[in-house]
């Protein structure tokens, strides 16, 4: 059995990650926690450690994919099928295994199969359906018979967390044993137990490697057992694939219609009308198969198939919606699907009107439906934009995925929070002084002290004292949820754009060790490497403005957050104070909040509340 | 080199009005195609050539009938070349005018034989010799189809014709005989035995015209067998053996005896299938069906994004109106409108005399695929229209879904029933139900009351026929 490593859950509402980088490839050896693709999610890069050790039989993966959570990356011989490879045996584990027949045919015509796909073109309907017949031995059963006399490679298994190699206590095979699966072969000691190692593997042993009180690494081959029982069998030597046939039908059952066929297929000619498939025969190159075998895996693709094949259905639609052309059209453009639509005329027969009454109940959300793909907001359709290349030369470039989200994200706050901005000014004069006075303390601790870090040690004991601001709203439970945590996000600005990874437990932590956590999190955000647990579970956001400039903004509250603290470029003010002008260090602070859960009176209290611990630090001593 | 918004391959009634369309909405079009006019096999050597010779065989038929009618004209003479002459005339009006809309249109027009060599441009080997690469923004891959041949066809002999040169008429045979009872043969078969040739036809299949339904078909059966010398049905050709002044053919009968005819001239009619070849297709994404088809989906896109394809070669059926409509939804798809192929009825028509026409689902469909129906069908015998025509081999049926009373689908023999069909596929994409067309009123007396007496018949309250009520 190989084992299989599947793209592990990326953390709240992340169904799919692009891959970007794939460092590994067929035959090599993988420990576990290494770093074997790296993957862009709507939020970050995110470098994805393998959770599974061994010899990488099959990658399903290429860099450019967009991958659903769960589908399979790679997968290992295990010890035991070091030899059974990736083609024939991982068509099986896929759906496609389900689909296809299990007929065990005799391997004769199976041997016909791979013939070069020459042969029965042309003969017709006849032979069409005399191949699609044969065609129903699998593939497993195809190389069944041909594996006989198979030498099995038993590898050092996977041992678990951390473990990367072991000493041998005890062999308990020698060669011209008989063992099957589950056989204990080995007592090995990893630094944390004894531990018996059973075979992954039937058959009489040919060699032992593994040696008593010596060291061997997680993947060695420590037996080569000859299999006496039908294992799947080294692919290359048996290319037989499914016939087109079940390659069509299987496609269309499982993916309804987003397939890629082999170009190379042969096209019957006369009085094949009446075959729906050709009566060739076909040989799957082992990149189609794996193409295939990439479809078949991808459960995104499953449900949404991205196109529909006019080959896959009948010219004409059996099931087209009682309703005029005109009335189809009109549904399509406004983004309604006609067949959902229901008809109020004779025989159900759809009107415009019917198309607009549910157009309108769709966006009230009476009626539910999969909101399109491409609209900025979640819930919001975009109007049409005019063509802009009319009024003079345009490129459209893709967005990446971190602007879209940051799209969608924003429209959706933005739309959904009904956000107020407060603004005030602390005069920093002080504290600045004080800040130049310890920074040469907190540089030592590896980070800068700066407004920011300062900043986020105020707002976490602000959060302390106004715990509304620290809370989500939950509407559809008419609840408020209360947090007792305190994680504080930093807007970075990168050349990706713009991300928000947040410090956990602020709370608890110093000014040295807050500047420090801040100059990491923004190396490894401008760096893509930023983890997904660092930009999950954010409190408030902090967005300072500062070095580039400005005076006041009003941010948009990052929701499900509910408060964010915009802060712009401190400077020098003339403040009557004590009977005259004198010059001040002002800094602005702008505050956006959920007026959801926010009062305006409780939003300048919080601000002051910044403010006067701003211009008095002392004062968070006092509360603390 | 040049460089066009959309490059469109081939200029039959798919690839023109794609180019028309396209230009109309303002991009800058290149259309490619070998002929010297815009036009296609459909214009040059197809729909159009035969139907300017079904009309002239009408017509020596109707004079033929007239007789019982106290009118003789008398035998006709014919002057071939004459009637060639009107055949290319109408040919070259029609392909002289899209010349022109092509211009008026400010269409690029380059005669040549375009080949991808990638996603986003052709070469093209032109008519006189030259060479021209094309970088398109997307293109419209619209090249249609080629007559099927088969190996015992390849023969030397120019008493062989295909549909092509069947058309240029070169000489009224004595004996023809007619491979393959599809439409093509029997609309050709059909010119040539009313301007005097003893027709034969030999088809694999149990009957003529296979996809129509049977009860359509008969009426049709029944006048050919009149017309024709023979119908060879569940019979094939063999072996094509050219002799002097005609070729000797062998046909294997159901029974699989062989007899050997001699024919002076055989038309070799068994269809046609797309032609991807020589495209260049390999250096871009696009990929092939099973039967041959360029892949696409339902906006006409191919598996590459910068490549549409649409008539014959996007797939079945190869109609030429099919192609026109999926024209308009490529070249809207492509202009960023939100558009889909999805017609509720493709009508097909067989211009013999009868002629057949049908739209949404067969008879023969619903019941393979056991659709839930109720046909209702208004014999011409009982239309005043058709009696004044002295023509009582027709039929007008109707396919009803018995619960919602919707029209799935329409089936008419007789004359006219190409153009009465229209009817039936608006009714069909309208979602109309029976009522709908009983509820109209229909002109009298036209044939088409037929289509509104077969809605009658649906609720048993034809004026004309007796059905008992249901």
């Amino acid at each position: 059995m190989s084992r299989e490593f599947k793209l592990p859950e990326l953390g709240e509402n992340i169904e799919s990650a692009l891959v970007v980088k794939v460092l590994i490839a067929p035959g090599d050896i993988v420990k576990e926690d290494q770093t074997i693709i790296e993957i862009e999610t709507d939020k970050a890069t995110v470098e994805v450690p393998s959770d599974i050790a061994g010899k990488v039989s099959g990658v399903y993966i290429k860099e450019g994919d967009k991958v659903p959570v769960g589908a399979v990356v790679f997968s290992v011989e295990d010890a035991g099928s070091a030899a059974a490879s990736a083609p024939a045996a991982d068509v099986k584990a896929t759906s496609a295994g389900e689909k296809a027949p299990t007929g065990s045919e005799a391997p004769a015509k199976d041997g016909k199969k791979t013939a070069p796909a020459s042969g029965g073109a042309g003969s017709g309907a006849a032979s069409g359906a005399a191949t699609a017949s044969a065609g129903a031995g699998t593939t497993a059963d195809a190389s069944a018979s041909a594996s006989a006399e198979t030498i099995t490679d038993v590898v050092l298994p996977d041992l678990g967390e951390n473990i990367t190699e072991a000493m041998v206590v005890k062999v308990t095979v020698k060669p011209g044993d008989e063992i099957k699966e589950n056989d204990t072969i080995l007592e090995i000691e990893t630094d944390k137990a004894t531990v018996e190692v059973p075979s992954s593997a039937s058959g009489v042993v040919t060699e032992v490697f593994a040696e008593a009180n010596k060291h061997f690494k997680v993947g060695a081959v420590i037996l080569k057992v000859k299999s006496v029982a039908a294992k799947p069998a080294p692919a290359p030597a048996t290319p037989a694939g499914p016939s087109p046939e079940e390659v069509e039908k299987s496609k269309v059952a499982v993916m309804q219609h987003k397939i890629a066929a082999p170009s190379s297929i042969p096209v019957p000619v006369a009085g094949a009308s009446a075959v729906s498939i050709a009566g060739g025969t076909v040989q799957l190159s082992e990149a189609e198969l794996k193409e295939l075998k990439e479809d078949l895996a991808n459960p995104e693709l499953i449900a949404n198939p991205p196109k529909i094949f006019l080959d896959m259905q009948p010219p004409i639609l059996q099931n087209a919606a009682p309703a005029a052309p005109s009335v189809r059209r009109l549904a399509r453009e406004v983004g309604v699907d006609i067949r959902k639509v229901p008809g109020t005329g004779p025989g159900g027969r759809i009107s415009l009107n019917d198309v607009k009454a549910y157009s309108k109940a769709l966006h009230e959300g009476r009626v539910s439906e999969q909101p399109q793909a491409g609209g900025g907001g979640a819930f919001l359709r975009q109007q049409p934009l005019p063509d802009f290349s009319k009024f003079g030369d345009i490129e459209r470039k893709a967005m990446s995925s971190i602007r879209a989200k940051t799209a969608s994200h924003l429209s959706y706050s933005w739309a959904t929070i009904p956000h107020v901005t407060q603004f005030d000014k602390a005069d920093i004069t002080i504290l600045e002084q004080l800040r130049k006075q310890y920074s040469p303390e907190v540089a030592k601790g590896g980070g800068k002290l700066t407004m920011t870090s300062i900043l986020v040690k105020v707002i976490s004991a602000a959060l302390k004292q106004f715990p509304q601001f620290n809370s989500s709203v939950d509407m559809e439970k008419q609840e408020i949820v209360y947090k007792n945590y305190y994680n504080i996000g930093i807007a970075v600005d990168t050349e990706h754009g713009l991300i928000v990874p947040n410090i956990k437990g602020t709370d608890k932590m110093n000014l040295t060790q807050i500047s420090a956590q801040i100059a990491v999190l923004s190396e490894k955000a401008r760096a893509k490497k930023i983890g997904l647990d660092e930009l999950q579970g954010g409190c408030f956001t902090i967005s300072n403005l500062g070095g580039i400039g400005g005076t006041y903004f009003t941010p948009v509250v990052n929701s499900p957050e509910v408060a964010i603290l915009g802060v712009s470029r401190g400077l020098y003010e003339q403040v009557y104070r004590d009977g005259e002008f004198v010059p001040r260090l002002m800094l602005p602070l702008s505050l956006s909040y959920d007026h959801r859960v926010i009062d305006g009176a409780d939003a300048i209290r919080f601000l002051r509340w910044v403010v006067e611990v701003l211009e008095s630090p002392f004062k968070l001593l006092v509360v603390e | 080199m040049i460089q066009t918004k959309l490059l469109v391959i081939g200029a039959g009634p798919g690839g023109y009005a794609a180019a028309f369309a396209a230009a109309d909405l303002g991009m800058s079009v290149t259309l490619v195609d070998l002929d010297k006019n815009p036009g296609g096999v459909c214009l040059f050597r197809g729909c159009i050539p035969s139907k300017a010779l079904l009309h002239v065989a009408k017509l020596i038929n109707e004079a033929k009938e007239a007789k019982n009618w106290g009118v003789d004209f008398g035998e006709p003479r014919i002057d071939l070349d004459k009637l060639r002459e009107f055949k290319n005339k109408v040919v070259g009006k029609m392909t002289g005018g899209l010349g022109q809309l092509a211009k008026q249109r400010k269409v690029y027009f380059i005669q040549g034989r375009a080949s991808f060599t990638s996603s986003r441009s052709v070469k093209v080997e032109l008519n006189d010799g030259g060479k021209e690469e094309i970088h398109f923004e997307r293109a419209i891959i619209a090249i249609g189809s080629e007559i099927i041949s088969i190996p015992i066809f390849n023969i030397k002999s120019d008493r062989l014709l295909n549909s092509t040169s069947a058309l240029d008429l070169p000489a009224i045979p004595e004996k023809l005989l007619v491979i393959g009872g599809g439409y093509i043969g029997l609309e050709l078969g059909s010119v040539y035995s009313a301007l005097g040739s003893k027709v034969s036809v030999v088809e694999m299949m149990n009957g003529l015209l296979p996809g129509a339904d049977r009860d359509m078909v008969s009426h049709l059966t029944q006048m050919l067998k009149k017309k024709f010398d023979a119908i060879m049905l569940e019979s094939r050709v063999m072996k094509l053996d050219p002799v002097k002044n005609g070729i000797n053919v062998t046909i294997q009968d159901k029974t699989g005896a062989e007899r050997v005819e001699f024919y002076d001239y055989v038309l070799a009619s068994i269809g046609r299938r797309p032609n991807t070849a020589g495209l260049g297709l390999e250096n871009t994404k696009v990929e092939l069906t099973t039967k041959g088809h360029i892949r696409v989906d339902n906006t006409l896109n191919t598996t590459d994004p910068y490549i549409y394809a649409i008539g014959d070669i996007a797939g079945d059926p190869m109609l030429a109106h099919k192609a026109t409509h999926e024209a308009r939804v490529a070249v809207e798809t492509i202009a960023g409108k939100r558009t889909a192929f999805e017609p509720a009825a493709i009508p097909a028509v067989v211009f013999t005399d009868p002629e057949i026409a049908w739209a949404g689902i067969t008879e023969t469909e619903a019941r393979e695929k056991g659709i839930k129906h109720e046909v209702a069908k208004f014999p011409w015998a009982a239309s005043g229209r058709a009696t004044t025509l002295d023509r009582f081999d027709g039929v007008t049926k109707l396919i009803v879904d018995p619960d919602t009373e919707r029209i799935l689908g329409v089936g008419i023999c007789g004359p006219g029933a190409g153009e009465l069909i229209a009817e039936g596929t608006l009714a069909i994409e309208m979602g109309a139900v029976a009522s709908d067309i009983k509820l109209t009123i229909h002109p009298h007396p036209t044939l088409s009351e037929t289509v509104m007496e077969s809605a009658e018949v649906f609720f048993g309250e034809s004026v004309h026929l007796y059905r008992p009520k249901k």
